[in-house]
């Protein structure tokens, strides 16, 4: 199992960057500011805004604490459903990226928006999906609607939900013996 | 466009037949009149213009022609031509294919498509045929923990039940293969069969989706037939008779339908339950349960349950003809037969042929049959049509249909019957 | 669960009252997936959905192809709704690739995409008549999906797989006279769909049978993430043409139906009533489109895209169709992530059919607007 709790220094060199907030200050969406601004306001540091677009706001959360900020977007800021649950597979900062698309039906001001809360689980060079150190804490409880993303989640990517009540496979096969195949060290054949 | 035969020659053509031929006569002549005589040796023979047939001179009709048609007729009376051919299976089996076809093609019209199209030119009328061929053709597949001998059993067993349904039809006057004085109540009894043989075969399938099927059928046919019977008790009341032939003539001048529409109406629903066809089909609910009852069939086992399923349809159409819509009744649409032919005979020029024997059908019975196959086919148009309009009802509201609305319109119907028999208005000694 | 099975597989107690029944993978109501179903008596007791029967690693397949080769294996989950299906990676590659598209490009992709949406629905709402018995039902849709068919592969020279959409707008324009034959076709086809309700949904048979199967409450369908007609068919006003509306949508004029019921029937009524309003998006895209221009922006061979992610999201036949596209400066994506309707549909399986009976299961399951292929991707 590898030490990965220092890793957080290395998140400048992600392909999928994340401009900071400061860079282009000038054209952020107010909207989309205020929502940013009030899960930092009441996470701080913990949290980390990597994105303010038009009707989108990326979050980087710390698997710790993916929880508890999970429970206070669906609570304080009436976004009510995810929809989407997307594994990323960084193999150069040795992590697996776990993003949930979280929207709302319920409040018609923010049905265009949607919080990307990303977090990240370390990966590991040879998985044992289920048993090694590749690990999240499932918002299953928070919202109901991640169940079979999650289920999803851990097969393409072994990434294993803890809590989560149904950990089986779901669209490989039973007996896939190879590595979770969305992973980047998984290639095709011939390419 | 390439040829059928690129190396014909006609010589070659005629050779080949002239083979064939040489081989037929053969054959016949080696094995085929022996064969039949020692057939005929152990039949009982007819009388035939005063003596007795023997099997010589059985064959004598090659040689006589004014024999053929008396001893056409002799064999027309037997047993053996009445269940196989006109009455009975025969006649059933082609109504039935013909149902088929109808069907296809109904369906399809109403659908907006062509139907069967290609085989046999017109409008693919041997589609039946080739269906038939394939099905023959096929394997037979038979679950590995299946009860072999009930599970081979159980298609023979259905088309004979459907046969023995079939039996007990009058078609035309005196022209039914079983007169039981009971008739109704063999009806009810071979009625009763069916989800036996439904039951016996789901579970000697020993798989999933036939039992489930086979337990839906039980459900289905067992909760129909009550109101099945009580829907035909008004009928019975009526002409105080259980014999088919007898209901049918007693409705000479009405059919029981003007009467008891009720019943007709509760007896036509219940037909359509029984004989699992849409809105009722859930037996075979292919959606739901695969094709039910029918999942393990392969082949011509396939094939038999089909053939009984289009007898018993064809029973229970006709059935409802001789029950509500007077059978054979009808007015006099076929002309008598020319009494000359059979006093002067033909005259062809010269000559007059005059053929004994003749009319091979009286005309009572040719109109009766012109009517009840009319009928038939009016009512089996009835039974396919909802096959395009509904879609299928569900198990639990189908047997709450059965117990309750259908059973308690059967009562009031018998009640109707009562009423009528009562005030004196119908039945044995009523005024009209 | 004992600890030699791989982590798909997992030991069952047995009930001797419980039956489980294996509807799919091959059962003519299933799809191309498998229902578990535990059956005591005529009832449901538990439902455990088993998708990726065909599933083709699409997601995979994306990292591989540059941005335009993607374009024709990522319409394949639903053939029939191609267009809808490849629109939010269209429009986020446009993010990426930074490119803006013309006018006319927009109303040709919301009329093809509309035209798609009547095709996916044809066919969706054929099927779920034969699943209730109703051949009619199966062939009408089935043989009036012709008109619109035939009209797409005027537009885009193939009949369902059209590879239509590009980044930067249409591969081609549409051919002349397109315009006449699309509102004469648009035309016959509303007035055909409108029979079907005197053959289907206003047969008392099909309504005593699917009306009150299957209730999804309000809070169940938001709490359950479904989307698309199973979400308007359970009261909540939530079409993505309206909420957020993508390319030309806010111009136009529509409206979303929305139904309080929650049943099966509110659910297969609400596709059909969609189509009507396609109907009349179709009309009015014409009438407002552009009728000459550019329909495509050129792009430089081998295009790549800005280090972002894009979460684009669409209204597609089975509901919002979200697209996540992560890029990384090279001209393959770095992830694409395709989160369809179907799959969040079909959460609300076991919950529904729980204490369904029997016969209400395919109603149920296909009332759900699901399509396999499109969940497994």
């Amino acid at each position: 199992m590898m030490s990965t709790e220092d890793k957080k220094e290395t998140s400048e060199s992600k392909p999928a960057a994340k401009p900071s907030p400061a860079a282009k200050e000038v054209e952020l969406p107010q909207f989309e500011k205020g929502i940013a601004d009030k899960i930092v306001g009441k996470f701080g540091e913990v949290t980390q805004i990597s994105f303010v677009k038009p009707d989108r706001v990326g979050i980087n959360v710390k698997k710790e604490n993916v929880h508890q900020v999970a429970e206070f977007i669906r609570d304080e800021l009436n976004f009510d459903h995810a929809e989407s649950v997307s594994g990323v597979d960084y193999p150069q900062d040795k992590e697996i990226e776990v993003v949930y698309h979280l929207g709302s039906y319920t409040d018609p001001t923010l049905a265009k928006q949607v919080i990307a809360l990303a977090t990240r689980a370390p990966r590991e060079e040879n998985p044992i999906p289920g048993k090694d150190a590749t690990r999240l804490p499932t918002l299953r409880d928070i919202f109901y609607s991640v169940e079979f993303y999650e289920r999803e989640v851990f097969e393409m990517l072994g990434v294993y939900f803890d809590g989560h009540p149904d950990n089986r496979r779901l669209l490989l096969p039973e007996d896939w013996a190879d590595l979770p195949p969305l992973r980047k060290d998984f290639a095709i054949k011939g390419r | 466009m390439s040829v059928i035969a690129p190396k014909f020659k006609f010589s070659e053509f005629v050779k080949s037949i002239l083979d064939n031929l040489f081989w037929a006569i053969l054959l016949l002549s080696l094995i085929g009149i022996p064969l039949t005589q020692i057939i005929l040796f152990y039949i009982e023979m007819p009388v035939i213009n005063g003596e007795l047939l023997t099997p010589f001179l059985a064959l004598t009709w090659i040689a006589d022609p004014s024999r053929t048609l008396p001893i056409i007729k002799a064999f027309m009376t037997t047993d053996l031509f009445r269940i196989a051919a006109f009455p009975g299976f025969g006649f059933a089996a082609l109504l039935a294919a013909g149902t088929i076809f109808v069907e296809r093609k109904m369906l399809a019209k109403l659908q907006l498509r062509v139907g069967p199209f290609y085989c046999g030119k017109i409008e693919g009328i041997l589609q039946l045929m080739g269906d038939g061929l394939k099905l023959i053709s096929k394997e037979i597949i038979i679950p590995a923990k299946a009860d072999k001998p009930i599970f081979w059993a159980a298609p023979v067993i259905f088309v004979g039940a459907a046969a023995a349904f079939v039996a007990l039809i009058p078609v035309a006057p005196g022209w039914v293969v079983a007169d039981v004085d009971v008739g109704l109540l063999a009806v009810f009894a071979v009625i009763g069969f069916f989800p036996i043989i439904t039951i016996l075969s789901s579970w000697s399938a020993n798989s999933k989706f036939p039992f489930i099927g086979g337990i839906r059928a039980l459900h289905q046919m067992v909760s129909f037939e009550i109101p099945l019977i009580l829907s035909l008790l008004g009928v019975v009341i009526l002409t105080g008779t259980l014999n088919l032939s007898e209901i049918a003539a007693s409705q000479s001048s009405f059919p029981w339908i003007i009467f008891l529409p009720i019943g007709a109406i509760v007896f036509f629903i219940t037909m359509l339950a029984e004989l699992e066809r849409i809105p009722f089909d859930l037996p075979e609910a292919e959606s739901e349960i695969v094709a039910g009852w029918l999942t393990e069939f392969s082949g011509m086992m396939y094939g038999l349950v089909q053939l009984g399923t289009y007898l018993k349809l064809y029973a229970f159409a006709a059935l409802f003809v001789v029950l509500f819509l007077g059978g054979w009744n009808g007015p006099m649409i076929w002309p008598p037969f020319p009494e000359e032919i059979i006093t002067k005979g033909i005259e062809a020029g010269p000559i007059t042929v005059m053929i004994p024997g003749l009319p091979v059908f009286s005309q009572e019975m040719i109109n009766g049959v012109i009517w009840f196959v009319l009928k038939t086919v009016g009512v089996i148009f009835f039974i396919l049509l909802p096959r395009g309009v509904f879609p299928r009802i569900r198990i639990d509201m189908l047997l709450s249909l059965g117990w309750y609305k259908l059973i308690g319109l059967a009562f009031v119907n018998i009640f109707i019957a009562l009423g009528l028999l009562y005030a004196g208005v119908l039945g044995p000694g009523g005024i009209l | 669960m004992t600890a030699e099975l791989p982590p798909g597989l997992a030991l069952q107690k047995v009930d001797e009252r419980i039956m489980t029944l294996n509807v799919g993978p091959q059962h003519p109501g299933s799809g191309h997936m498998r229902i578990i179903v535990q059956i005591d008596g005529d009832f449901i007791v538990a439902c455990d959905p088993d998708p990726g029967y065909v599933h083709r690693g699409e997601e995979k397949m994306a990292e591989y192809r540059n941005y335009i080769t993607n374009i024709p294996h990522l319409e394949r989950p639903v053939i029939h709704d191609s267009c809808n299906v490849l629109y939010p990676y269209v429009l986020g590659a446009e993010e990426l690739l930074g490119i803006e598209v013309p006018e006319r490009a927009k109303y040709i992709r919301v009329i093809a995409s509309e035209l798609n949406r009547c095709i996916y629905t044809m066919y969706w709402l054929a099927i779920y008549g034969i699943f209730l018995g109703h051949s009619t039902m199966f062939m009408w849709p089935a043989g009036d999906r012709e008109f619109l068919i035939d009209l797409m592969e005027k537009m885009s020279g193939a009949r369902v797989t059209h590879a239509h959409f590009v980044p930067g707008g249409v591969r081609n324009d549409l051919p002349p006279n397109f315009e006449d034959v699309c509102l004469r076709q648009v035309n016959y086809f509303e007035k055909r769909i409108k029979e079907y309700g005197a053959v289907f949904y206003d047969n008392p048979i099909l309504i005593s049978r699917t009306e009150k199967t299957g209730v999804l409450s309000r809070q169940d369908a938001i709490r359950l993430g479904t989307t698309g007609s199973v979400l308007r068919a359970s009261g909540v006003d939530y079409d993505l043409r309206k909420k957020e509306p993508y390319d030309v949508y806010d111009e136009l004029d529509f409206q979303t139906n929305v139904l309080k019921e929650g049943d099966s029937y509110a659910r297969s009524k609400v596709p059909w009533l969609d189509m009507m309003e396609s109907c009349r998006i179709i009309r009015h895209a014409l009438e407002k489109m552009p009728k000459s221009g550019s329909v495509r922006v050129k792009l430089k061979p081998n295009p790549k895209g800005a280090i972002d992610s894009v979460y684009k999201r669409v209204e597609s036949g089975r509901g919002s169709l979200g697209c996540y596209i992560v890029s990384d400066k090279k001209p393959e994506p770095y992830r694409v992530k395709l989160s369809v309707g179907s799959f969040r549909n079909l959460i609300a399986l076991p919950y529904l059919l729980k204490g369904e009976k029997l016969g209400n299961m395919p109603s149920v399951y296909w009332s759900l607007n699901y399509w396999p292929v499109e969940a497994d991707r």
